[in-house]
Order: C-alpha cells, then structure tokens, then sequence
C-alpha cells in the first residue's frame, strides 16, 4: 500500500512509470503538472481509472492551472488532506 | 508519529517547495512532529538569504523560518548541493574565500548522512520534488 506523488505533465517519463507501478489499495495524489492528469474524460485519466488505484489531486494545484471543477470522479484533497494520506499509507513514492 | 520531509524541488520554479512547507504546517497542525527537513539539489535554494522573490509572489523563505523559530524544526541544507548553488554559511564563505555566508541561519549545513539518519528513525518519509 504506498502513497504515489505525481508531480509531472501526463506526457512525461514519470507519469507512464508511476502508472506501471500503480495497483488497487495504492493512493495517487495528483500535484503541480501532475493535476493535469486528473481531467475527466482525457486518456490519461482514463488509463489512472483503470489502475483501481483511489485518486486525488491537491486543490490549489488544481485550482492555479484551471482544472477544479473539470476532475469530476478524483477526490479533491487540501494540505490537512495531504497529511492525513501519509498518515494511512506508511510508504509514499515521488514522480517527478 | 514523526516526520521527516526530503525536499529537491527548487523554490524559483512551481509549486513544490512551498507545498512542502505547507504540509510541513499541516503535520505539525495534526499533532505529528517532524525530525528534520533535509533539502537537497536544487532545494537548497529554499535556505537563501539573498533571493529575491516578485512582490506579487508568496514568500519563499519566512514559512521555513517561521518552521525553525516557532517550532523548533531543524532545517538541513545538504552541503554538497548547498555549495554548488552558492549556499554559504559563515565558516563555508571563509574556508572558500567568499566575501560573506548567504544563508538564513534558521538553516544548517549538513551531509547527507544526516538524510539516512532521518529516513531511519522516522515513521513517515515524505519527498518533495519536480
């Protein structure tokens, strides 16, 4: 059970190999050009669905780059959110 | 539980560095106390003096400082990175000639032991990087 943090575009190296590693029961937090990635209805995010993993993205990030209320499906998360993630998963892994 | 925060992301460019005091506050704010934040790479930049930041941007360097003076949190500055971005303290501008030290004191020159120390003892590690 590890925690992943993406901080890259979906286009880039570090998004194709956390998605190789991501399983269900592991956690995503989408942050920085990683928020990108949690757009219903792109590709991307469609192949992060089918990973079984629970997905999140950091408010801010989302909300600096314009994606907010176009992430239908990925459950929002501030810091105290980010936190309490870590807490529930002892391992975490950083994409970047 | 206690904490260790690793963080590489440079302060000049994105998000990360400052999402990472963020969430230094947060672990702290739930009752969580954090061991060291060790910097490294292009992270050490978060320990300087000098850098000037937009007006119009948020400041990058008091919320570490607030960390230190407010809650004790000790704030590494791997040295290897630290001295090829110019991050000086005093003993390390005089042993290299350098006319003055360019960090915040809030923040110390360590080696990378220190990392391992903390990765060890800790029940949470948490990287910050890109």
């Amino acid at each position: 059970m590890t925690l992943h943090t993406l901080n890259a575009s979906p286009a880039s190296a570090a998004f194709a190999d956390c998605l190789r590693l991501l399983t269900a029961g592991d956690a995503l937090l989408l942050m920085g050009d990683g928020v990108y990635a949690a757009l219903a209805g792109c590709s991307h995010r469609a192949e992060l669905d089918t990973s079984g993993a629970m997905l999140y993205v950091l408010r801010d990030d989302a909300a600096a780059a314009g994606v907010l209320d176009r992430v239908d499906g990925v459950t929002v998360v501030d810091i105290d959110g980010f936190v309490t993630l870590s807490e529930q998963y002892a391992r975490q892994l950083a994409w970047f | 539980m206690i904490y260790a925060l690793l963080v590489m992301s440079s302060p000049a460019s994105g998000q990360c560095a400052m999402t990472a005091a963020r969430f230094a506050r947060g672990v702290l704010a739930r009752g969580h106390s954090i061991k060291r934040v060790f910097f490294l790479d292009a992270g050490t930049g978060a320990g300087s003096a000098t850098a000037v930041y937009p007006q119009d941007e948020s400041a990058r360097l008091q919320p570490w400082v607030d960390l230190a003076e407010q809650h004790g949190v000790e704030l590494s500055l791997c040295i290897a990175s630290a001295l090829k971005y110019g991050m000086l303290d005093e003993a390390e501008a005089t042993r290299y000639d350098r006319r003055r030290g360019t960090i915040h004191p809030a923040f110390t020159l360590a080696g990378l032991g220190q990392l391992v120390d903390a990765a060890a003892s800790v029940d949470r590690m948490v990287s910050f990087g890109g």
